[in-house]
């Protein structure tokens, strides 16, 4: 632990990621998405000659940029702003390996801010080829930004062979790069296709214009949704084994990956039902219906994809427990309240009875009270639990996760973490220390609920 | 990788500036008895909503050259205020949205109460914005408060976030010094608007505006000087102050200092005419006044965190290829970028065909 612990209750400082990234990917995918749609539509609108079409895509890129230019690119920011305090050390290994790669992310941003600006002020005004054209830009440095940034998300899911080699390079093409560019493209064409339809339902009363707005975004839409599932496929073939694993082993996760897939269908027959063999379904409530279900599909699986990297923020890299895979072990031996700088500073202020010279002597605890053995084993239960576990109440509450467990059964269960539960991350302590998170564990835990037969033991 | 950060910053520094004090004073003469006052007003917060998309955006790789480089006091101190550091999203997320519910009512011409709040509330968020980041930057080179804040706000050894930078005696200043230096800013657009894109105003505005951003800029230099002299003399230690004032910095500490002499002699220049270039030059130099500012500003960060922290001493690894192909992608996006204008341009001598 090199860096503070953030406590937030209930929630779990991770789970904030996890609240953002929704929200931001639901509009930056629109913001690739639409912008391909803009500048083919554009051009077709054009190369028609149809008046009705080009106003209505103005309307339309008003919409995006108010949505996209602006909220898409501030939550983004969030992203980097939560995952900076959430999961700093992760954070430095990713800046300091792709800090040119978001560098140059940086250049797309503002190649797309300006397109999409001058796209929209100075519609009517720019010559319609010169309007295409700065279209074309916009979306496809929309693509570029997409690009690079599922660069970097595949790394965390799966380096390749980044430990060995690491160079920008080598952890840029890893193995889950090409799914995740398949699988977001997609994701992008079908979710521009349903912001479509929901601006469209509601804003266009002319029949004919609706039934050609829907008609023209049905392809992308089923185009996108076969890239999502194959994308989708690759993504787990090139999983590494541990998230395969996570993926069989939790019961959520199961239920999650069957619902993404029923969703995805389910759109997809919608899709062709609807928009694509008669347009003129497209109303207010189905855009909302299809809308609803493509962002559930888009929340659902932003929530698999974080979920499977367990008990790792960077597959191999870096521990779900804030520490890099190879300081484990030395850790292991030194004691976890003495590795981690604020741990250890924490430990020095309030015990500093334990301290031997500037350093923490784990074996001195047994002989504190038992009020301070709990004390330590919550400041040891915050730094290396909380990532994944709130307390009493909240995500993933360990107080319910143990109803009725002996403090026999925690102790021998936080001894063999990893091995117990394999996506979770190994112990790192002493004995000592295990015994006064257990102590702090058995206070909090819930008792085993009345009336179950047979009952604990039998 | 200093020169990218300063660089990056520098451009930020741009949009930066002028919603920090820009929307707080074109909110504050929206109702003045002077009519070109009002058209000032109008004429920046209709371009308010551009500048604060373009500003979020530039903002990114000084943030992000911050992290490369100061990631080891840069978290710490961000996770001890994690709640107001967060909060900056949902301000300028906020504020963004009430610029723009204001411009869209200047636009329609009919600003209703809740438009004209709105304008207000992203006036307020802006400046509340500017005091967060200037708590996250103190707070960055002031690690010895940290213990302190620490221990007043944690859960088992756990910060929760709460704590700012309030007690250390470089905040007040350095977040006013900013504003000053906003307003110089903010006055150099009004000349650099009323050169360049004030066409259609009248002749009268354009006489207004350049006399009325000397008149801003002159405010702007006394309130930072003042500002800057109670940061630097009063705030300070005086290892820092003495490198400033040594042999090797000593130019770039005075030129930062006396560098606003140049836009304010620009400006002044303009008001016997406006024209492109002077509009052109004033905006230039007002640039590097910024550039100086941010230089300067990166050399006291150094200088403070060296007592705890040598960031000169980090190992470094240039990734050569990612570097050199995002050098040529930047040069490669800065002509698209001004071809992008230059069609842009172009196009406002067309007559409009459709409607906007």
């Amino acid at each position: 632990m090199h860096y503070p612990w953030w406590y937030v209750p209930f929630l779990t400082a991770p789970m904030l990621i996890a609240i953002i990234a929704v929200i931001h990917v639901i509009v930056s995918h629109y913001a690739v998405g639409g912008g391909l749609f803009l500048a083919l539509e554009t051009q077709y609108a054009y190369r028609t000659g149809s008046r009705a079409y080009l106003d209505y895509l103005k309307g339309h890129a008003w919409f995006f940029i108010l949505l996209t230019v602006v909220f898409g690119a501030i939550t983004g920011v969030g992203i980097w702003w939560i995952i900076g305090l959430a999961s700093p050390l992760a954070t430095e290994v990713l800046i300091h390996t792709f800090v040119f790669g978001w560098a140059i992310e940086y250049v797309f941003f503002v190649i797309e801010i300006a397109s999409a600006f001058i796209f929209y002020y100075f519609w009517g005004r720019l010559r319609p080829k010169t309007h295409v054209q700065i279209g074309w830009i916009y979306a496809a440095a929309a693509w570029i930004s997409l690009v690079l940034i599922t660069a970097i998300t595949g790394f965390m899911l799966h380096p390749g062979s980044w430990p060995g080699n690491r160079t920008f390079w080598v952890g840029f093409f890893n193995p889950q790069f090409i799914p995740q560019v398949l699988a977001r493209t997609g994701g992008a064409f079908l979710l521009a296709s349903l912001y479509v339809y929901l601006h469209a339902s509601i804003k266009v009363r002319d029949p004919g214009l609706r039934d050609l707005i829907a008609a023209r975004s049905a392809r992308p839409a089923l185009a996108g949704s076969g890239l999502i599932v194959l994308g989708g496929l690759a993504w787990y073939v090139f999983l590494p084994a541990s998230a395969k694993a996570a993926l069989a082993a939790a019961a959520a996760l199961n239920v999650l990956m069957v619902l993404i897939f029923a969703i995805t269908v389910a759109v997809f027959i919608m899709l062709y039902l609807g928009p694509y063999r008669n347009p003129g379904w497209l109303s207010p409530g189905f855009a909302i219906l299809l809308f609803v279900f493509g962002v559930g599909a888009f929340s659902t699986g932003e929530f698999i994809r974080e979920a499977v990297r367990k008990p790792y923020i960077v597959y191999n890299v870096v521990m779900g427990n804030q520490l890099l895979v190879e300081e484990i072990e030395p850790a292991q031996q030194r004691g976890f309240l003495e590795t981690g700088t604020w741990t250890r500073t924490w430990m020095a202020s309030r015990y500093p009875q334990l301290m031997q010279g500037a350093e923490v002597d784990e074996t001195r605890l047994p002989a504190l009270p038992e009020d301070d053995q709990r004390r330590i084993g919550q400041v040891i239960f915050t730094h290396q639990c909380n990532n994944c576990h709130s307390t009493q109440v909240g995500y993933s509450a360990l107080s319910h996760l143990m109803r009725g467990w002996t403090p026999e059964l925690i102790r021998s269960v936080v001894g063999h973490l990893n091995e117990s539960t394999f996506f979770m991350p190994p112990w790192v302590g002493t004995p000592e220390e295990a015994d006064v998170l257990t102590r702090y564990l058995s206070s909090i835990a819930y008792p085993r609920p009345g009336g179950m037969e047979p009952g604990p033991g039998r | 990788m200093a020169i990218l950060k300063v660089l990056g910053f520098t451009l930020h520094l741009v949009p930066m500036n002028l919603w920090f004090a820009g929307t707080l004073l074109a909110m504050s003469l929206r109702h003045n008895r002077n009519e070109h006052a009002r058209r000032f007003s109008h004429r920046l917060m209709d371009q308010m909503p551009i500048i604060v998309a373009a500003g979020v955006n530039f903002g990114i790789v000084p943030l992000l050259f911050a992290q490369v480089a100061y990631y080891r006091v840069f978290y710490p101190a961000t996770i001890l205020m994690a709640w107001p550091w967060l909060g900056v999203i949902a301000a300028v997320i906020l504020a963004y949205y009430g610029v723009y519910l204001y411009a869209v009512g200047l636009r329609s011409g009919r600003m209703t109460p809740v438009r004209g709040a709105a304008g207000w509330v992203g006036a307020v968020l802006f400046i509340a914005v500017g005091f967060v980041f200037s708590n996250a930057f103190t707070l960055m080179t002031n690690v010895p408060a940290w213990a302190g804040l620490w221990q007043r706000s944690s859960v088992a050894g756990a910060p929760v976030g709460t704590a700012l930078n309030v007690g250390d005696p470089t905040l007040w200043p350095r977040w006013a010094m900013v504003f000053g230096l906003a307003l110089m800013t903010t006055a150099t657009y009004a000349v650099v608007d009323a050169g360049l894109f004030a066409r259609r105003e009248t002749e009268a505005y354009r006489r207004w505006a350049t006399g009325f951003a000397l008149k801003l800029y002159s405010a702007g230099i006394v309130w930072f000087a003042a500002m800057g002299s109670w940061y630097v003399f009063g705030t300070l230690g005086a290892d820092v102050r003495q490198l400033l004032s040594g042999r090797g910095l000593v130019v770039l500490t005075a030129l930062t200092a006396l560098g606003p002499a140049l836009p304010w002699l620009a400006i002044a220049a303009a008001r016997r005419g406006i024209t492109p270039v002077r509009a052109l030059t004033a905006g230039f130099l007002q640039v590097v006044v910024l550039a100086l500012n941010a230089t300067s500003r990166q050399i006291v960060q150094n200088a403070e965190l060296r007592r705890v922290l040598d960031v000169t001493a980090e190992r470094l690894n240039v990734q050569w290829s990612p570097l050199i192909l995002f050098l040529m992608l930047f040069a490669g996006g800065l002509v698209l970028v001004g071809w992008m204008i230059a069609k842009a341009v172009e196009a406002t001598q067309q007559p409009a065909t459709a409607k906007s």
